[in-house]
């Protein structure tokens, strides 16, 4: 039970996560309205969302096809019957006062994903449908509710407890994310809260047989602040229990300009959703040829795809799993390495590219940057018109830009010097210039040859090609 | 007059559509038994017009130039529903329920809304938020419920026909006690869809009309497959109408034994063994079945019933729609004031059940073990039709009773509904016929099928009312 | 049922009512417990609970897009909006 690493002043943490996933498609769970983020405020609202009386759902077809696929990827037990359970409680964003989601038999059981070589067992995946949205800023003394993402079709993915600290809980939920993105199911956009995650988190002593009382922390929108409220959470509970006091089983919200976790209001009476099966929805059958039907249409899984990068492109393990990360950034690598050099694409991908996107926190396809212009960069590297050094400063300009780094080359003249008898003359003026390094240069300081290249690189403002300086001021200063 | 006729009338342009509406909206302005909650006598004559204008488009729909009332359990666009509630007093739905729409294309014309049992939730029409209906036979006498309304627009005369709904009993108890023909069809024959919910596992609209015919040409317009309802049924398509001709041959009826032991009245009782003597003369067969567990459905449907509304009815919050408690100043108070002023108290006592049955702890020995009695409920009524092809029993244990019965037993009104449960824990098609008369009012009887045997109980019933009168009889 | 389980009853059906009512309430449900407390006799652990009555398999519909949004007519039915959102008293979180 216990993993010794992961130990914090002797006790164990024990994480589970329950994340949220929208799903990605036209319309919503029960209702044929669209489903779609950013909307104009209450109109993407059917009747059916609205809860108007006499109102009934319809499963979507296309949601269910999602929930295989999620299933499917992580080794799981496809539901032959699901059935779908009312849970009842009131909140003016919830219009029909319950929810239709899966308690008992759910469409995903059993299913297991791996992280850092760990496996991380998946308890249940179901179908339910997200709530509206009540905003309370608009007025002083109202909240104003918004309907549109009513109905919309959410996954609900329930690890089992078996995560032990807050960066693994972070490395599973990347993986998550990582696996509905390479499935086309959901975008995973936190900021969005197209991906949502509640952490359970309890600490037991090593030797302990049973798990500790368990805090419930809800909506956790960044993976940044996954790993900070669970640390926070662990830290409070460890003080508690060292000064003799108990873990309250609760449900916690995490303040992230505060950095830390506090009890929701607890109410006067408990709370009971008194689940029980919608009787508007009978046991949906899943059949074989179904489940058969999703496999054949889903695409390649980040394993298969990084181990096909190795093979096709030659890659190392890492560059590949780098590359594999995140399927828009695979895609984007294999539609540049149609022209052009894989190892090099690789390379400048892994380096400058990421190092970019990290610097301004955006994605890939959010960027400047497309596999057409890219593909140009780096074809300019291979055929020698620009140096390395000048190739990162045409990629600032791409990203700031979004122009072609042809053009950029030609209008701000950035073409590498490759002509011999031009740099010739350049480096023979340097020598002319500088002839006391030259003087030093030749009784022995050997050093002083990048001297001359960094010459003759300022001369040609840094467009000369490096190779070619190096032969032309050996032969000159040989002479 | 019957549906036939009037339907024949407009047929041969022996009246319009526009007289023949304007012919019932006269009688419902003379009515003082409080049938109608809403009346829409200006859409009504626009309607007609509409439909004499269009005559060769109409003259062969179903129900062709007929005048037709509707529970106010179905939406209807753009005009009020209110469900018999305060709750919905002021709602008017955005969208047509599937039957008012089948009903529309088959060219009825609506009148109005009919009274009701707010939600649908009584068996005497006095839970309404309008008042109770009058018995057309007795006017201190209810006409039933919850579709008490519509069984007295028939029974009264204004419509030849009307549409209830019934989920433990709403169309074939009033039908009874008003002295008419009402069937609950097979669950999922006709759409739900935009028939505001009490107990969606048991709900279903049918027809109400004075005699087998009529509600044979409501049920052929009422019914049809819908996508919108996911426990609407494809079946083979059958015009009932038509078939009331077909020749089932003699059948085997069951009729139940040791009987009396249900707390039967013996008005009641004779009319139900003159009705066996009107079968065997029919050329059937009665078959004894012992079917001694009939009595534990009324405990099922009553934790289910409640259970069910009791999520159904959390939609009435004062927050989309419907009425709103004024001044209040939080959430949690709006919720509560608004349900408690807006509701009346035996839907609030129905939603309290509800809600204990499904509550933490009570779930299995109270939701579940109903759903175990709704099983062996279901199996036996499966047993029995292995021997028999229909199942006669009396509808009700009692004929038309007083306003504010009193009763030593505070259940007495639940159990009303003893005899036209199970069929509706079961969703199998049952049909009320009058088949007696005593005190100047009527019986009625009922016969349950199996699954979509709607046309054998109709058939049945029509052959019935071809050798005898007591559906002609007229308050 | 005891006083404590009404008011706990209420809550969740959010449903008021005043104090002095209760005793009266509560007598009510319990009558009505009385008759459906006739099926605990009935012995039917061999049997499985039936939701519905067509043990059908349910249907689904495809993943297509149709509009039957009008915002206006649903807010203008509601106790209250403003021209875009449902309006209720300011929720205290």
């Amino acid at each position: 039970m216990a993993q010794n690493d992961t130990l914090i002043k002797g006790w164990q943490p024990v994480i589970g996560l329950e994340v949220h996933v929208q799903l990605m498609t036209n319309t919503k769970l029960f209702s044929p309205a669209k489903n779609k983020f950013g909307e104009d405020a209450n109109t993407l609202v059917d009747l059916i969302d609205m809860g108007l009386p006499g109102v009934l759902p319809v499963l979507n077809e296309g949601a269910m096809k999602q929930g295989i696929k999620f299933g499917l990827a992580t080794s799981a037990k496809i539901a032959k019957t699901m059935i779908f359970d009312r849970k009842n409680y009131f909140y003016p964003d919830l219009p029909k006062g319950y929810q239709i989601t899966q308690l008992h038999y759910p469409i995903v059981k059993e299913g297991v994903v791996e992280v850092n070589n760990k496996k991380i067992r998946i308890h249940q995946a179901h179908l339910e449908e997200d709530a509206g949205k009540s905003m309370h800023d608009k007025y002083d003394n109202k909240s104003v509710i918004d309907l549109n993402r009513s109905g919309v079709p959410l996954l609900e993915i329930v690890s089992e407890p078996d995560i032990r600290s807050a960066r693994e809980a972070v490395d599973y939920l990347k993986k998550i994310h990582q696996i509905i993105t390479y499935l086309d199911i959901s975008d995973g956009n936190m900021s969005q809260g197209s991906m949502r995650c509640d952490a359970n988190i309890s600490i037991m002593k090593p030797d302990a047989e049973a798990y500790g009382t368990r805090a419930e922390i809800k909506n956790i929108n960044s993976f940044k602040f996954v790993e900070k409220a669970i640390n926070f959470e662990i830290k409070r509970q460890i003080k508690l229990l060292e000064n003799g006091g108990t873990v309250e089983q609760e449900t916690r919200l995490y303040d992230a300009v505060k950095d830390e976790t506090r009890s929701m209001r607890t109410k006067e009476f408990a709370n009971d959703y008194r689940y029980f099966p919608c009787p508007d929805l009978v046991p949906t059958n899943i059949s074989n040829e179904l489940i058969e039907e999703v496999r054949k249409g889903m695409d390649e899984l980040p394993e298969e795809k990084e181990a096909r990068f190795r093979s096709e492109y030659n890659l190392g393990d890492y560059e590949a799993q780098v590359l594999c990360a995140e399927k828009s950034t695979a895609n984007f690598y294999e539609e540049v390495c149609k022209v052009t050099d894989p190892i090099l694409s690789a390379k400048w991908i892994i380096g400058e590219v990421n190092a970019l996107l990290n610097k301004h926190d955006v994605s890939l396809n959010q960027s400047n940057i497309n596999s057409k212009n890219f593909s140009n960069l780096i074809l300019k590297i291979t055929d020698g018109t620009i140096s390395g050094k000048i190739a990162k400063e045409v990629l600032e300009e791409m990203w700031e830009e979004g122009s072609d780094p042809i053009e950029i080359i030609k209008s701000k003249g950035l073409e590498q010097i490759s002509d011999e008898g031009e740099l010739e003359t350049i480096a023979q003026a340097v020598i002319d210039n500088n002839s006391s390094q030259v003087e030093a240069y030749k009784s022995g300081k050997d050093k002083l040859f990048g001297f001359f290249v960094g010459q003759v690189m300022k001369e040609t403002q840094g467009k000369a090609n490096p190779g070619a300086v190096n032969e032309i001021l050996k032969k000159l200063l040989s002479n | 007059m019957n549906f036939k006729e009037q339907r024949d009338n407009f047929r041969s342009k022996k009246v319009s559509a526009k007289e023949a509406v304007k012919d019932s909206i006269n009688k419902i302005n003379n009515d003082d038994l409080n049938i109608f909650i809403n009346i829409f006598d200006s859409e009504a004559i626009k309607k007609a017009e509409f439909i004499d204008n269009n005559f060769d488009k109409f003259k062969d729909a179903p129900l062709a130039g007929v005048p037709i009332a509707h529970k106010d359990i179905f939406c209807t666009k753009g005009l009020p529903t209110t469900c018999g509630s305060k709750m919905l007093e002021n709602f008017v739905p955005p969208y047509d329920s599937t039957v008012i729409k089948n009903c529309n294309e088959a060219g009825s014309v609506i009148l109005g809304k009919t009274n009701m049992d707010e939600f649908a939730m009584g068996s005497s029409n006095e839970t309404s938020y309008f008042g109770p209906v009058s018995n057309p036979w007795n006017s201190d006498l209810v006409p039933g419920g919850s579709s008490g309304g519509a069984a007295a627009c028939v029974a009264a005369g204004i419509t030849s026909i009307s549409t209830g709904t019934d989920t433990g009993g709403s169309i074939r108890q009033p039908a009874a006690l008003c002295g008419i023909t009402g069937l609950k069809p097979t669950y999922g024959l006709v759409s739900r869809w935009g028939m505001i919910a009490f107990c969606s596992s048991m709900d279903q609209a049918g027809p109400f009309s004075k005699d087998a015919f009529g509600c044979a040409a409501l049920l052929d317009a009422m019914s049809s497959y819908d996508s919108k309802d996911s426990t609407s049924t494809k079946r083979p398509d059958k015009n009932f109408e038509n078939l009331l001709t077909k020749d089932f041959g003699s059948l085997k009826i069951g009729v139940i034994k040791d009987i009396n032991s249900f707390g039967i009245n013996s008005d009641v009782m004779g009319a139900y063994e003159t009705s066996k003597t009107v079968l065997s003369g029919l050329g059937h067969e009665l078959k004894e079945v012992d079917f001694s567990e009939l009595s534990s459905g009324i405990c099922s449907y009553y934790v289910i019933a409640p259970a069910e509304c009791s999520s159904n009815l959390s939609r009435f919050d004062g927050v989309k729609y419907g009425y709103r408690a004024s001044d209040q100043k939080d959430i949690s108070k709006l919720y509560m004031e608004t349900r408690s002023e807006a509701f009346g108290d035996e839907v609030k006592k129905r939603i309290l059940i509800g809600t204990h049955v499904l509550s933490a702890g009570f779930y299995d020995a109270y939701y579940l073990q109903a759903q175990k009695v709704r099983r062996m409920i279901k199996n036996k009524f499966e047993d029995v039709f292995k021997n028999v092809d229909l199942v006669f029993m009396p509808t009700t244990l009692d004929q038309a009773f007083e306003k504010n019965r009193e009763s030593n037993d505070p259940n007495r009104m639940y159990k009303e509904d003893l005899l036209t449960i199970p069929a509706n824990l079961a969703g199998l098609p049952a049909i009320s016929f009058p088949n007696g008369f005593k005190n100047n009012l009527p019986i009625g009887g009922q016969f349950v099928g199996n699954y979509f045997s709607e046309d054998l109980l109709l058939t049945t019933t029509h052959k019935i009312q071809e050798v005898s009168d007591w559906h002609k009889m007229t308050p | 049922m005891d006083k404590i389980e009404l008011k706990n009853l209420l809550f969740l059906a959010r449903i008021s009512a005043d104090e002095k009512e209760h005793p009266k309430i509560i007598e009510k449900l319990q009558n009505t417990f009385n008759l459906i407390d006739e099926m605990q006799d009935l012995d039917l652990s061999n049997l499985e609970p039936l939701n519905n009555p067509l043990e059908l398999n349910n249907v689904s519909r495809e993943d297509v897009n149709k509009n039957r949004n009008s915002k206006n007519e649903f807010l203008d039915n509601s106790p209250e909006s403003d021209k875009d959102y449902f309006l209720v008293p300011k929720i205290i979180e």
